[in-house]
């Protein structure tokens, strides 16, 4: 449904650089011209192409103003019987974490340490238990092989694709200063969200990457807006929900983090507002929990229509070195959540979602890497197993925030999760040598536990490091 | 007449050195040589981690003394060169005890920050609103018409006005430590490290006058945080310079970064100059600095005090890393391969040796420190 009038196109135009360049293109063509008809125009436009990326551009505009729908039902059925289920499970989850902490309360003494609803491992082991429900027509480009951990018959973009279109990273250079300032200057007149993902896909200033976001998820001129809808969310947080706890809980994490335990109030603080948000149901891109709890009504699905899950603070950690501002910093987790981290908790075929995610890197891995694949697998650690936290969390722990950060501009500048396909292929080739001397899983987790340093540039290299 | 038959012990195959022992009737350390520690007197080929009279820098109330008076001779100059505007407004006790009073009546909402000049580790340290408070360091009664003040101890004390708008992250204050190693002071030779680290406190900072005795909230020592119940072993409350500079140019942008830098530079490049003309140099002598900077809610430093003999303690396995580092890289610009250049080989040092970049080397260019400050800048950079 077009929402927006011929006039509110023609000022999304005028914000865009690329409006302006054919501009100044059709200007040069009819140099001193006097007399310039429209039929002219068009026909100088068909002759050099310009007619098309014109069309290009206001179609990308239309379709960027509709509102966007949340995906809840998949293409594939089983998935949509088994949405249901891990919900059910998870409502089980629920219950015996609210037991737990009822026993704490009771006995000081009782540390069990495992309050969350889910973590990775739970959601990467209800993954596995998928079975080929049945083949089907479209999809018999995904070959089906019993020593992957995740055999599920799914459209699967062909991961040559995504290792092609990735490839670019590799000859990324450090910039001169004058090019730096030029791409600052870009993002201060830039507008339109194509021209800011190209920005976003090969580098982004320090100092300007707040600025691009808030432009690319449209906050630039809404600052008041989403300070009073922050200050609502605050006032909420005084009526406590228990699910405030598991929130408490979870920050402790971060709280132990070199680089995140200064934030730990802020993050907590976004974490509360965000399961009271009732507006992140309406405008999450894919429906994560499928179920309404009918015993036992204690306690619900929260607003948002998902539960909290172990780690979330990693998702808001990085975003608060962004802004000084707390409701800013909500904003961008919101819509980053919303549109992006999402699919890495959702039972879905979807081309971001973990299922394809994961079975895009056991395919590259088995492909071009097929002795480390074989030989983790006879030592009883899958290749998954190993990347599992590293590819939900989006490498937050694991890499220093400048590097998490090119994560996320990465992110935007194709809209979608795959640079983290890349990333975990490449850390698994990094550390592929000490891997295939593990004799066993303890032998494994040594090799991470030692004090390791993990780049963004370094692991793309290693991607593609035969 | 000598009657000590005192052991000796010497580097220097010297003859008016070894002369003078044997005329004095000293006993050569008979010792094997690598194993000589029984002696009295050593002449030494040696280098030492200190200069002879750094506590001109070091010591709180020498600190200030020297600073104000490099000011007025700077103020004399024609060119202004130094800007000396990041030392809190600071008196010394006893002798300044009047011009504080003055000072104290002009701003009665002001708060102060006592310290004793010579201690560290946060002791002795606290926060003053009311003369009286003042009865701590004298032992008497103090009341607001008194002209001067009598110490209990024989100790100095600063007076500083208390920065009380500090940066926070968090919500919670926090002071920078960085480490400057002088290898020189005439001509003065300077080198910054690229690692240090915030240190913050545990408690969230308020100007509340019922939380102006908890020291979880205002003092940023880790002597006195790692007492706190909230206090973490995991990072010990430190929070690396890297992910500092990160989080100012994302939330304050690139300019506002680079000038806080500088004006850390600056802070660095005055206070050494200050004392320049009164340090003893010697050229076996090298000293590595801890700066303890404070950074305002506008981002401007301010220098709370410089120590000579910054912790070498680690409380994390960061912390360790850093410090390890950090003393490789001193020796390695001390005693580059192992051994002790001379000027020649001084003046062929690279301006970045493993973490330390030369910030400031007189030698390269006397007469005009600004260019130098944009040139250590980028190299910073």
């Amino acid at each position: 449904m077009q929402q927006l009038d011929n006039q509110e196109i023609l000022m999304k135009l005028k914000s865009s650089k690329q409006f302006w360049d054919i501009k100044k293109k059709i200007k040069k063509g009819f140099n001193d011209q006097q007399k310039i008809g429209v039929n002219d125009i068009q026909k100088f436009a068909q002759s050099c192409e310009i007619e098309d990326q014109l069309t290009n551009l206001i179609s990308h505009i239309l379709k960027k103003s509709k509102k966007r729908e949340t995906l809840k039902e998949d293409q594939i059925d089983f998935l949509n019987t088994s949405k249901i289920k891990w919900t059910e499970l998870l409502f089980k989850n629920l219950d015996i974490v609210h037991q737990k902490t009822k026993n704490q309360e009771e006995d000081d003494t009782n540390t069990d340490s495992k309050l969350y609803i889910y973590d990775e491992k739970n959601l990467l082991a209800f993954l596995q238990t998928f079975k080929q429900q049945q083949s089907s027509a479209l999809y018999q480009n995904v070959q089906f092989q019993s020593n992957k951990l995740l055999n599920i018959n799914i459209p699967l973009k062909s991961s040559q694709q995504i290792l092609d279109k990735y490839q670019y990273l590799l000859l990324q250079e450090e910039l001169q200063d004058e090019k730096i300032n030029k791409i600052r200057k870009q993002i201060e007149n830039e507008h339109l969200d194509i021209e800011l993902e190209k920005i976003a896909q090969t580098f982004v200033p320090n100092g300007e990457r707040c600025l691009l976001y808030l432009k690319y998820f449209e906050f630039d001129h809404q600052e008041t807006i989403l300070q009073q809808n922050f200050t609502k969310l605050q006032k909420e947080c005084l009526h406590q929900l228990f699910y405030d706890e598991l929130l408490e809980i979870d920050g402790h994490e971060i709280s132990e983090d070199t680089f995140y335990f200064v934030f730990q109030e802020q993050i907590l603080t976004c974490l509360k507002c965000f399961i009271r948000d009732k507006t992140i149901k309406e405008n999450i891109r894919i429906q994560l929990q499928n179920g309404i709890k009918k015993e036992h009504t204690e306690f619900q699905l929260p607003i948002t229509g998902f539960f909290p899950f172990k780690n979330i603070s990693k998702y808001v950690a990085p975003l608060c070195y962004l802004s000084t501002k707390i409701h800013i910093i909500y904003a961008l987790f919101k819509e980053f959540f919303c549109r992006y981290f999402c699919f890495l908790h959702a039972i879905s075929s979807e081309n971001n979602s973990i299922l394809s995610l994961c079975m895009q890197i056991e395919e590259i891995i088995s492909t071009n890497s097929p002795k480390l694949f074989h030989h983790l697998k006879v030592i009883g650690c899958d290749t998954l197993k190993l990347i599992i936290h590293q590819l939900i969390y989006c490498f937050v722990g694991d890499m220093d925030p400048p590097h998490i950060l090119t994560i996320y501009d990465q992110i935007i500048g194709h809209d979608s999760l795959e640079i983290l396909v890349i990333l975990c292929v490449g850390f698994l080739n990094k550390y592929k040598s000490k891997l295939l001397l593990a004799k066993n899983y303890e032998n494994v987790q040594q090799i991470f536990q030692e004090l390791r340093e993990d780049k963004f540039q370094e692991l793309v290299q290693f991607a593609y490091k035969q | 007449m000598q009657n000590k038959k005192l052991k000796w012990k010497s580097d220097f195959e010297k003859s008016v050195i070894i002369e003078n022992f044997v005329n004095r009737g000293w006993i050569k350390s008979q010792e094997k040589e690598e194993e000589q520690t029984d002696w009295n007197v050593y002449w030494a080929t040696q280098i030492i981690n200190h200069f002879p009279n750094h506590y001109e820098l070091t010591r709180k109330d020498c600190m200030v003394k020297n600073l104000k008076r490099f000011k007025r001779e700077q103020d004399k100059e024609v060119l202004e060169t130094f800007n000396f505007d990041f030392l809190p407004t600071t008196y010394i006790f006893p002798g300044e005890y009047s011009l504080f009073v003055e000072e104290f009546h002009r701003n009665p909402n002001q708060t102060w920050i006592v310290k004793p000049a010579a201690r560290s580790q946060g002791k002795g340290i606290f926060l003053l609103r009311k003369i009286q408070q003042l009865k701590k360091i004298s032992g008497t009664t103090v009341t607001s018409n008194m002209t001067q003040l009598n110490l209990a101890s024989k100790e100095n004390y600063v007076v500083s006005r208390y920065i009380d708008n500090p940066l926070l992250i968090g919500g919670k204050k926090f002071d920078l430590r960085m480490y400057v190693l002088v290898t020189n002071y005439k001509p003065l030779k300077v080198w910054i490290y690229n690692k240090g680290f915030g240190r913050f406190c545990n408690e969230q900072y308020t100007t509340d006058v019922a939380e102006i005795e908890n020291m979880f909230v205002h003092l940023t020592n880790v002597a006195i945080q790692q007492y706190s119940d909230k206090y973490s072993q995991k990072h010990g409350g430190k929070y690396s310079i890297d992910a500092l500079k990160l989080y100012v140019e994302s939330a304050y942008g690139t300019d506002a970064l680079n000038k806080m830098m500088d004006d850390i530079h600056n802070i660095m490049l005055t206070s050494l100059k200050s004392v320049q003309a009164v340090i003893q140099n010697d050229k076996h002598c090298f000293e590595m600095y801890g700066y303890d900077i404070l950074l305002d809610s506008n981002l401007k430093p301010w220098l709370i005090e410089i120590n000579a003999s910054p912790s070498l303690t680690t409380t994390t396995p960061v912390d360790k890393n850093l410090k390890m580092n950090l003393i490789n890289d001193v020796y390695n610009i001390v005693l580059p391969n192992d051994d002790f250049p001379d000027n020649d080989q001084k003046q062929q040092q690279p301006t970045k040796v493993g973490g330390f970049t030369l910030l400031y080397d007189e030698n390269l260019d006397p007469n005009n420190r600004k260019t130098q400050k944009r040139q250590s800048v980028k190299i910073w950079k």
